[in-house]
């Protein structure tokens, strides 16, 4: 029974203009927003594995000298591109993807696309991400605002009904006929996701295939909501007009009210600093210190490494105390940078919860929050890799450092060789398994699940007692 | 193939056939009980008592607002009565809904179909959906040109039709359901007269089947000339009820304009 309805609906909407019209521009929006995001994605790639090689050959070529001046020379680590990146980019344009590793500071991340781009060029982005969170439902609603309001207004619902068929299997038909419908969009969609993953650089996450497979099961779940609501709104309602324009009600609140209050009570419940106040509080303490946490003297480091060898002067001492004051010095900063940039970290998080919180009133909260964990590119991947990269700078200086004091005494001109650089291992950084992204994403999935089952409870409700005339 | 032809012909494919029933079958395959429908304080069914065998074709007469539609909404299960029971092959309409639709075929006064599906496939589909979905293509379409859609509309979007033709798709369906019992509200309307005369005769070979079947109309004519038993109601109250034997054309008019002005 309900395979004749998918039929006819099908059918119906293939030889509807209006759908081939919306469905052809979703659908080439969709691969064309996929194909630049592939090729974008790459093109950074591989400017970052440039970039990465030109940065540690320059590490490694930078001539012989102190090795506290290697540390000050630096080297950048670059945030590698996960396989789905191309699909949603995330916070990326905005947190950046590489970041300088110097002596003494924790630095801002650099390549902010967001940062250098015209207010044109911000308008004008789209992503696959977009496409699927914002037009997919778009035309959901079109496809579906007439699916029990339609038919009764123009009278065939009462003949229909009178065939014997249940609302249920009706409203279930129709459901899986826009399911069809929407399927020759999605499936070509996914086959090119899938030939990009597949094509597309391994990077540092094993798994690509199993975040495909989450992530398109979310979407589904995401579109699934829109077919239910949408068949709800179309028995409650009289008319096929009132349903579009409530479910178009819908759609705004969902996709460009909700996100903007989310915004902006999580930044009043959890209010971050500016960037500029920010660096200033790190540069005061930096300099100053804070109760609990003291800037180190260097004549009690050095006092105490005469006492712990039990020697009368520097020069007797068996390390150079400017190095162990060197990394003394580096700890105490290190301190300053956990605490500040653990309180913003926190703050971050705090407001990453009400967004997901805040999507009880909007699934798309709960997709996007979802689909960024998935593609590698939320704020708590961000953090990932941030604190990997920092915990590489502090190795990073904690050698240098040690070499300086090890290998060298007070006072003395110290060069390091060519070598010592070359012994610095490459950073390397592994993303985050599916289990850790999921478990973090834990309530976005439980609210999509509420939204799921919500939504097709109330469908349910509503097409049982939707009026036949 | 002519319209008796092709109702009995056997339904070809898995379907069994759906058995004739004799005329004098003793249980009533449409029957309401004291029935009564409101609308606020508008009462459109009023305690309404009405008995269909199978093999009889009952009329309903009545000017707009009489309760006919009302009626036949009832016997669907489309609206709830406020009081009393409607049955259909003994099935209780108020708690067995689907099995009385299934059991029923229906003919609206305005036929609306799809727009974008030709006359055979909106026929395929609802004929797939009243349980007869083995029904082969020819078969459908002989039963659409026997109801008096010309054959080159046949294939043709709905979209083209006329109303008339929309109504002959109407007809066909219900004829293709193979019902027990046939609901039609105003079904010739926007039928010219060739096909008002061929439903009739359509009318006269279900019934011969044993098809018990209501049918709602302004037409005098087409009562007497169908019906073997005419119902006059009036503000949701069956006034009278005839056999068609017993009266002539003239009486039937002269008894409704006399119910009519009371």
């Amino acid at each position: 029974m309900i395979r004749h309805i998918v039929r006819k609906e099908f059918t119906d909407l293939l030889r509807d203009g209006r759908f081939r019209w919306c469905a052809a521009i979703v659908g080439v929006l969709l691969l064309v927003s996929l194909g630049s995001g592939l090729v974008e994605t790459r093109r950074a790639e591989a400017a970052h594995t440039a970039a990465r090689e030109t940065a540690r050959d320059h590490w490694e070529s930078q001539g012989e000298k102190n090795p506290h001046s290697a540390a000050h020379y630096g080297i950048y680590a670059f945030k590698p591109r996960l396989p789905l990146s191309f699909l949603d980019q995330g916070v990326d344009p905005y947190t950046g993807t590489s970041v300088w590793l110097e002596a003494h500071r924790q630095n801002d991340f650099l390549m902010r696309p967001a940062q250098d781009a015209t207010a044109g060029q911000r308008l004008g982005a789209l992503t696959a991400a977009q496409v699927l969170q914002y037009l997919v439902p778009l035309l959901i609603i079109l496809l579906a605002f007439g699916a029990l309001a339609g038919e009764r207004e123009q009278g065939t619902l009462r003949q229909l009904l009178a065939t014997g068929i249940s609302r249920r299997d009706l409203a279930l038909g129709k459901a899986l006929g826009v399911a069809g419908a929407l399927a020759l969009l999605l499936i070509p969609a996914a086959i090119v996701g899938s030939a990009a993953i597949t094509l597309g650089s391994p990077g540092p996450a094993a798994t690509p295939f199993a975040r495909g497979t989450v992530l398109a099961a979310g979407y589904l779940a995401y579109f699934a909501v829109f077919v239910a609501l949408s068949l709800a709104v179309s028995a409650w309602v009289r008319s096929a007009r009132t349903a579009l324009v409530a479910l178009l009600g819908v759609w705004v609140l969902n996709g460009l009210v909700a996100p903007r209050v989310a915004v902006d009570l999580s930044k009043w419940l959890h209010p971050t600093p500016s960037a500029v106040e920010f660096a200033r509080t790190m540069e005061r303490e930096v300099r100053s210190g804070v109760p609990g946490i003291e800037r180190p003297d260097r004549g009690e480091t050095t006092a105490r490494l005469l006492a712990e060898h039990g020697v009368e002067t520097v020069d007797d001492l068996p390390v150079n105390v400017i190095g162990v004051y060197l990394q003394e010095s580096e700890e105490f900063a290190n301190q300053i940078f956990d605490r500040n940039y653990g309180d913003l970290w926190n703050r971050f998080e705090r407001q990453g919860v009400v967004h997901e919180a805040l999507s009880v009133a909007a699934p798309l909260l709960a997709v996007r929050t979802l689909s960024m964990g998935l593609a590698g590119t939320d704020v708590e991947q961000h953090r990932h890799f941030a604190t990997a990269a920092e915990q590489y700078r502090r190795d990073l200086m904690r050698r240098m450092n040690g070499d300086l004091a090890e290998n060298s005494r007070t006072g003395e001109t110290y060069i390091a060789t060519e070598d010592t650089w070359a012994e610095v291992p490459p950073f390397q950084y592994d993303a985050p398994s599916l289990g850790w992204v999921l478990q973090n994403r834990t309530l976005s999935l439980g609210m999509l699940g509420l939204w799921l089952v919500g939504a097709f409870l109330v469908a349910g409700s509503l097409v049982r007692r939707a009026e036949v005339a | 193939m002519s319209t008796q032809a092709v109702l009995e012909t056997p339904a070809t494919g898995d379907a069994p056939p759906i058995p004739v029933r004799s005329a004098e079958f003793e249980d009533p395959v449409l029957e309401a009980r004291s029935l009564v429908k409101r609308y606020g304080d508008l009462e459109a069914v009023a305690g309404l008592d009405l008995s269909i065998q199978p093999g009889e074709v009952y009329c309903l007469l009545g000017p707009n607002g009489a309760g006919k539609t009302t009626t036949i909404h009832l016997f669907l299960g489309f609206i709830e009565p406020d009081a009393g029971r409607v049955r259909v092959s003994g099935f209780d309409v108020a708690r067995n809904a689907l099995d009385a639709r299934r059991r029923l075929a229906y003919v609206p006064e305005q036929v609306m179909l799809y727009r974008n599906l030709s006359g055979l496939e909106n026929l395929q589909y609802f004929a797939a959906l009243g349980g007869r979905e083995t029904l082969s293509s020819e078969r459908l379409t002989d039963i659409l040109v026997d109801v008096g859609l010309p054959l080159p509309a046949v294939g043709r979007r709905v979209a083209e039709y006329s109303k008339g033709m929309r109504q002959k798709v109407g007809i066909a369906i219900a004829v293709a359901k193979d019902a027990e019992a046939l609901l039609l509200d105003e079904p010739t309307s926007g039928l010219d007269p060739k096909a008002s005369r061929e439903f009739s005769e359509l009318i006269e070979t279900l019934r011969g089947r044993g098809v018990a079947v209501l049918m709602a109309t302004h037409d005098l004519f087409r009562a007497k000339e169908s019906g073997t038993r005419i119902g006059i109601m009036r503000h949701g109250r069956l006034v009278t009820e005839l056999s068609t034997d017993e009266i002539g054309h003239a009486d039937l008019e002269r008894i409704y304009l006399d119910h009519m002005q009371e």
